[in-house]
C-alpha cells in the first residue's frame, strides 16, 4: 500500500525532499510554498523532512524561525507551513531524522506523519517529480 | 474584434505574490460550476507563465490573458 493516496491516473504526484533547518532559514521557505503551489494545481503533494527537515515540522519552530528578506520584515515559517497543510499538502518524516535531533513525533506539529526509508523510496519511484531540497 | 467573455466570478488577486495567486484561483475554481468561467486580475509579474500553466496541468482552459493598466487579467473556463 503507498503512502500516496490518489488512484487517479490523471493525477500527478510530486515529492519534495527538504534538508535544511533551524540553521538556514532561508532556506525552509521554499519547498512549503512550491508545494502549496504544486498542490494548487490538483497534484498530491507531500514533503519528506530529513536530515535537518525535521527541525521546520518541531513545535515551536514555525514561529521561532524567521525566513530573512532584505530590507527587514521576515516572515515567520508557520505561514507557509499553514498555507502548505491548508491546502492539502501532506508532510512526512522518518525515525532517524528525529532521533538525530532528540525528537518524538510529539515533537512535531499535528499532522506530520511518519514513514520509513523504504516507503520513501517505494513513493520516489511512484512519484511524477521528486524535487530536493 | 474580439468576442466579449461574460465572467461568473470575477477574483482579485491584486497585490498577492506566489503562490497565492493560484491558490486562490484554485479555490475559487472549485466553487464554480462545469463551464462557468473565472475572470482573475493579479500583479505579481509570475503570473501569465504560472497561470498558463495552472490551466495546462489542471484542464481547465484559460480561455484569455490580456494586460490592462499594468494589471493581468485570466479568464478561465472550469473543465
Amino acid at each position: 500500500m503507498s503512502v500516496w493516496k490518489t488512484n487517479d491516473p490523471d493525477t500527478k504526484k510530486i515529492l519534495y525532499v527538504q534538508t535544511h533547518g533551524e540553521k538556514d532559514p532561508e532556506r525552509t521557505a521554499t519547498p512549503f510554498f512550491l508545494a502549496t503551489a504544486g498542490a494548487a494545481m490538483d497534484n498530491e503533494v507531500c514533503i519528506y523532512f530529513t536530515m535537518n527537515g525535521p527541525q521546520c515540522l518541531a513545535k515551536g519552530n514555525g514561529d521561532k524561525i524567521v525566513i530573512p528578506r532584505k530590507g527587514g520584515n521576515g516572515k515567520e515559517l508557520k505561514y507557509f507551513i499553514d498555507q502548505a497543510q491548508e491546502i492539502g499538502v501532506r508532510l512526512l518524516v522518518c525515525q532517524p531524522s528525529l532521533d538525530l535531533h532528540g525528537y518524538t513525533m510529539d515533537d512535531m506539529i499535528e499532522g506530520v506523519e511518519m514513514i520509513g526509508g523504504a516507503a520513501f523510496n517505494d513513493m520516489a519511484c511512484d512519484a511524477d517529480a521528486v524535487i530536493g531540497f | 474584434m474580439t468576442d466579449v467573455i461574460k465572467e461568473d466570478q470575477v477574483l482579485d488577486c491584486s497585490g498577492m505574490l506566489c503562490p497565492m495567486p493560484v491558490v486562490k484561483a484554485s479555490k475559487a475554481m472549485k466553487e464554480l460550476q462545469s463551464g462557468q468561467v473565472l475572470k482573475m486580475i493579479a500583479t505579481d509579474p509570475g503570473a501569465p507563465p504560472d497561470m498558463e500553466a495552472w490551466s495546462r496541468q489542471t484542464g481547465n482552459e484559460l480561455l484569455r490573458s490580456l494586460t490592462e493598466e499594468g494589471k493581468f487579467i485570466f479568464f478561465l473556463r472550469k473543465k
